[in-house]
């Protein structure tokens, strides 16, 4: 059997830490190979030397289309047909689409200057391509969504004529109807006879779309198999290395009296006359595609868009909150969805992070207690189980995983009575996804009180005691857990989705 | 999804509209220029005087030539506040070397050559010793800033020979600062929207480390782009040295800041990525539109400064107005 | 960490600092006299404050290009609060003092109300307070102000210069503000990653308000000392004195970026800046050709920091 690429004993170092270890790995003719493992396993590494970003160690091979390399550049990669959609999209905001889609590769005039009209027809076919009739090839990059910059960087891949397309993580910004159809894209580029090297985190895609899979830990290679001699269970402990028993460790909860009353809350068009309940040791999720309105829907009630109308009541006190500021003062915390930039300053240590929302808890009222500051940073190291060399270290050097439990910590450390919290596990990895949901229910049952919008269907399903589905802005319905299910919340969030579909 | 849209359906918006979108900044000025021009005449008719117009092009053109390069560097996400010292140096070269009794034309085109060399080791320091472009050309304004005075002690050059006044001079009737302004403006332009050269400082401005998941060689474009506009600022000192019968060798004060002025004004994002170089040379000729206008209408041209600052600042609300908009759209 | 990163470039600047002084003094046994290290104080003073306001500037990510225009600015309005309009010199030092911080202020709004870019505002108001300033003065100078009033620009207290008391008592406090308290925590977070400031209820908008605020603040007084100490106002005066400023801010230490920076370092970049200008002009080398050295110093010495940060990290 022929095979596309070909990696043999390939090997990382970094300032002394080997990250990958002696790791074979290959991609054949029209298969998805999906990659797997936990933050930190060398997933990354190992497609960034493939791609040409980092040289490998000495001693391995790598083999592209019959030539051999030791180490593989962007040029070679590039010359080898191999493509990468990255996980932040690598495009020019203030470029057009079809400019986007021939950076540095754009067809010339005889003349040898660009050719703007051819550019923009082979745009135009490659877009019709991937079933994208409705992306404007003039349209600025910048005004796209997110899935639609993903169809144009896909674009830009097969422009290329790539034969090994890398797609890293892929689904982890998308909403359910464009994952959907982002499948459709990557079976048509299998019939085409390209292989796939597919990084994602999410078991059902993987077990959808790939024809085998790679499991990476520590660095090192646990194994490659056919996706039908695998299971979910086989799978999550070839990456953790342990048994999960139960992925969502639920308590069972503890719910007291009403502590927010929203009602007919709207900010714009994007929230429009939201009314809902939460209770002491509840967990309320929230699900809907994206662009239905969740993440607007706790903006507003953290104050960061103020509403437009309607009440918000905190213990049947009717409140208006306009300042995140406010919504602190008055117990709300808010976990935000993008964490590197909404959640942390990463340049700082953990214990200037944990400390940040919570600056009084650290003043004598004139100056600042750096030892209290520690020792609350401590603390919630201790609580929250952060492995970090100390208070001290820089946020930006831990795992995405102890990232999103610093900004967890900076919350808790203000004493909130609500906790809203916007993806809260979005691209951490699964042994640090059970750690937090199991905090989650932990923090219930001491009686907080709990929003959770997530993208992820079993994550809703698995922690919340009732789920509010949004759509279009609004919500379309509220389901209790007893009657909560991929069919009811699923149809609830579709239920209009042609148009919001459409909108974007 | 998708497939009740005719295919190309949203692909077919008109060309007008498309040319309005993307040159809105430029037509705005246009639009500036021609309501002054038609306001001012209305109250002094001589302000449409062929002598007039082309006082009022010819003289700003120099800062216009050098506005290009500026907006050059401004789009592939870097500055320079350097510029106005380093054409003070380089005039002063020019004049010396005029004096000295060397032909007019080595007088003319060493500084050019000067210009490229200066600016390509601020590339180097930019681009390989990673030191932010408002750092390194900070340091380098204080350095040819100094270097300048403490050579020439601050002596004005004259005695210039008669034939060294290039910018005094006309062709088909047309005074050559002009001829210099429309060619490489123009020029300037095509080379930066048709080649791929040009596109690259887009993307590099744009987004750096996708400009470099693309194969571009960052760091030597960015060395190239710093050189480019040292050849830019050359012939801005050609133009500039070349138009009255003296040079002082004293930098003109705030020079960087007026040309950094007109790249922006004329719609160079200062966040890089987006722009072009017709702008900013609309935006130089508004400037010396507006001087002349103010002593048409009498009013003293010691407000003509307060004036270009309320601009500036008119014109960057409009333009972050835009912007919210834009973005707006985007999140829908 | 970034607490060594600080250090090591605050090392590098003190290692220079100390050698530039050895040097100098061994060129000229005038360097080193009481009378001649105050002097220079004195002539630091107004550079000095607008570059310790300058730093909370640049911390946050911003920077600050009309202090020269608000101290051309205030400098006018003080000589025509005074003789034009007839008011009590200290009255007409409280309303310049007053105008300074309100276009400092006006920065501000601009670049928190309207998201414009620190730069372009800043470039914005230069030349509309220039202009102002040009407008109203239409090149005429004012003189002949009172005796009391050289005290501030040329007179002792203690034996140390007037305004060198005023330009340490501000590097006190600001020093105290950024380092030890809550809000100075605030300014670097906002610096690093304004957004996450935001969502963890800093009060952003009204940090950069009180810093741009301050800043004009800064400029204005740096104005009624100039004026003070040259005895005369003139349209044209601190002209480029922004990028004096920003030179010692960077010099310093401090991230043109944001996030990074301390008062310590921007004195140390101050002095090294004035020793140079000072030892060399004793040394018989022409004032703009010390400014030529400043130049290459500021490039060489975050060149050096560059290099060695990058031999430490990755």
């Amino acid at each position: 059997m022929t095979v596309l690429l070909e990696l043999r004993g390939v090997s990382k170092t970094f300032a002394g830490n080997r990250v990958l270890k002696d790791v074979d790995f290959d991609v054949r003719p029209g298969e998805v190979h999906a990659l797997m493992g936990e933050n930190g396993a060398g997933k990354s590494t190992l497609i960034k030397i493939i791609s040409g970003v980092h040289a490998p160690d000495d001693g391995g091979i790598i083999r592209v289309a019959g030539t051999e390399y030791k180490a593989m550049t962007s040029r070679t990669a590039a010359r080898g047909g191999i493509a990468t959609v990255y996980q932040e999209l690598l495009l020019f905001p203030e470029l057009s689409v079809a400019e986007n889609i021939f950076l540095g590769h754009a067809p010339r005039t005889p003349l040898g200057s660009l050719d703007w009209s051819l550019m923009r027809r082979r745009g135009r076919q490659l877009l019709d391509s991937l079933d994208s009739h409705d992306l404007d090839v003039d349209a600025k990059v910048g005004t796209l969504s997110v899935a639609n910059r993903q169809r144009v960087e896909i674009a830009k891949a097969l422009s290329q004529n790539a034969r090994v397309l890398i797609m890293d993580e892929p689904t982890a910004a998308l909403a359910d109807a464009d994952v959907r159809r982002l499948m459709v894209v990557v079976k048509r580029l299998r019939e085409r006879g390209v292989g796939i090297i597919y990084v994602s985190h999410k078991l059902p895609e993987v077990f959808e779309l790939a024809d085998r899979v790679t499991v990476l830990r520590d660095g090192a290679l646990i194994g490659t198999n056919p996706i039908a001699e695998v299971t979910e269970q086989s799978l999550v402990a070839m990456m953790v290395g342990r048994d999960i028993a139960q992925l969502f460790p639920k308590p069972v909860p503890n719910i007291g009296e009403v502590v927010l009353r929203v009602k007919g809350l709207s900010f714009g068009d994007r929230v429009r006359n939201i009314s809902f309940e939460l209770r002491r040791g509840e967990i309320l999720g929230i699900a809907g595609l994206v662009g239905s309105g969740r993440t607007e829907l706790a903006l507003t009630v953290f104050g960061i868009t103020p509403a437009t109308a309607g009440t918000i009541e905190l213990d049947g006190r009717t409140i208006s909150i306009t300042s995140p500021r406010q919504a602190r003062d008055l117990g709300i915390a808010y976990v935000p969805e993008d964490r590197g930039l909404q959640g942390l300053v990463r340049p700082m240590s953990i214990a200037q992070n944990v400390s940040m929302a919570a600056l009084h808890r650290v003043t004598n009222g004139l100056f600042m207690r750096f030892a209290a500051e520690i020792s609350l940073a401590a603390e919630a190291i201790a609580r929250l189980g952060i492995r970090t060399r100390g208070p001290e270290q820089i946020v930006g050097q831990l795992s995405g995983g102890n990232q999103q439990k610093v900004v967890l910590g900076k919350w808790l450390a203000t004493n909130p009575r609500i906790l809203i919290m916007d993806e809260p596990t979005r691209g951490i990895d699964v042994g640090a996804k059970s750690e937090i949901h199991a905090l989650m229910g932990k923090l219930a049952q001491e009686g907080m009180a709990i929003v959770m919008i997530s993208s992820e269907l079993p994550e809703v399903l698995g922690m919340a005691d009732r789920v509010l589905v949004m759509n279009g802005g609004t919500s379309v319905a509220t389901i209790d857990r007893a009657n909560a299910s991929p069919e009811t919340v699923g149809a609830a969030m579709t239920l209009a989705g042609q148009s919001v579909e459409m909108a974007q | 999804m998708s497939t009740d849209v005719a295919p190309g359906f949203v692909a077919k918006r008109s060309a007008v509209a498309r040319f309005i979108s993307a040159y809105g900044q430029e037509l705005v000025i246009a639009g500036a220029i021609a309501a002054l021009f038609v306001l001012v005449s209305l109250i002094s008719p001589r302000f449409l005087s062929p002598n007039n117009l082309n006082t009022i092009i010819s003289g700003n053109a120099y800062i216009a030539v050098a506005a290009i390069g500026m907006s050059m560097i401004i789009i592939t996400g870097h500055i320079d506040v350097s510029v106005g010292a380093l054409i003070g140096v380089l005039a002063t070269i020019s004049g010396t070397l005029a004096t000295a009794g060397y032909p007019v034309w080595i007088a003319w085109t060493l500084p050019i050559l000067a210009g490229i060399g200066i600016n390509a080791i601020i590339g180097a320091l930019v681009a390989y010793g990673r030191i932010p472009s408002i750092v390194v050309t900070l340091g380098m304004l204080s350095i040819l800033r100094g270097g300048l005075v403490s050579i020439t002690g601050g002596a004005w050059i004259n005695n210039l020979p008669p034939d060294f006044h290039l910018a005094q001079q006309r062709l088909l009737e047309i005074p050559v600062p002009i001829w210099f302004m429309v060619l490489l403006t123009v020029g300037a332009f095509l080379w930066m929207r048709h080649t791929a050269f040009g596109r690259s400082l887009y993307a590099i401005g744009g987004n750096i480390e996708a400009a470099r998941a693309a194969g571009i060689p960052v760091e030597r474009r960015v060395v190239q782009v710093f050189m480019i506009h040292g050849a830019f600022a050359g012939l801005a000192t050609v133009l500039f040295a070349t138009q009255l019968r003296i040079i002082q060798s004293t930098v003109p004060p705030n020079l960087e800041l007026t040309i950094i002025t007109a790249s922006v004004i004329g719609g160079v994002s200062i966040l890089g990525g987006t722009g072009t170089v017709i702008g900013s040379t609309l935006a130089a000729i508004l400037f010396s539109a507006i001087g002349s206008a103010m002593i048409f209408i009498n009013v003293s041209p010691y407000w003509l400064r307060a004036v270009i600052g309320v601009l500036i600042l008119i014109t960057v609300l409009i333009d972050m107005a835009r912007r919210v908009r834009e973005q707006r759209s985007a999140k829908r | 960490m970034t607490w060594r990163k600080l250090l090591r470039h605050e090392t590098i600047l003190a290692l220079l600092s100390v050698l530039a002084l050895i040097v100098l003094a061994s060129q000229s046994d005038k360097f080193f006299t009481v009378d001649n290290l105050l002097n220079q104080g004195r002539l630091m003073t107004e550079v000095g404050l607008i570059a310790i306001i300058m730093t909370f500037v640049i911390i946050t990510g911003g920077i600050d290009l009309s202090v020269g225009s608000i101290l051309g600015l205030v400098a006018i309005l003080l000589g025509v609060f005074w003789k034009n309009l007839g008011l009590p010199l200290p009255i007409a030092i409280g309303l310049g003092l007053l105008v300074g911080t309100l276009a400092g202020l006006i920065n501000g709004i601009i670049i928190t109300r309207f998201r414009v870019p620190p730069l372009i505002a800043t470039l914005g108001t230069l030349a509309l307070y220039r202009g102002i300033a040009e407008g109203i003065s239409e090149a005429r100078s004012v003189r002949g102000y009172p005796d009391w009033f050289f005290v501030l620009g040329q007179g002792q207290f203690l034996g140390v210069p007037v305004q060198l008391w005023i330009l340490g008592a501000v590097t006190l406090v600001a020093a105290i503000i950024l380092g030890m308290t809550v809000w100075g925590r605030g300014v670097y977070a906002v610096g690093h990653n304004e957004t996450a400031a935001r969502y963890s209820g800093l009060q952003v908008d009204r940090i950069k308000l009180a810093i741009y605020s301050a800043s004009g603040f800064a400029a204005a007084l740096a104005a009624v000392i100039f004026v003070s100490r040259v005895s005369t106002t003139r349209s044209d005066m601190g002209t480029g004195i922004e990028l004096d400023a920003i030179t010692a801010v960077v010099l310093g230490g401090t991230s043109i970026f944001g996030g990074r920076g301390t008062i310590i370092g921007t004195v140390l970049g101050l002095i090294l800046i004035q020793a140079l200008k000072n030892g060399l002009s004793l040394a018989g080398i022409k004032s703009d050709g010390t400014i030529v050295l400043i130049g290459a110093v500021l490039i060489l010495t975050i060149l050096l920091s560059n290099l060695f940060h990058r031999n430490g990290n990755r």
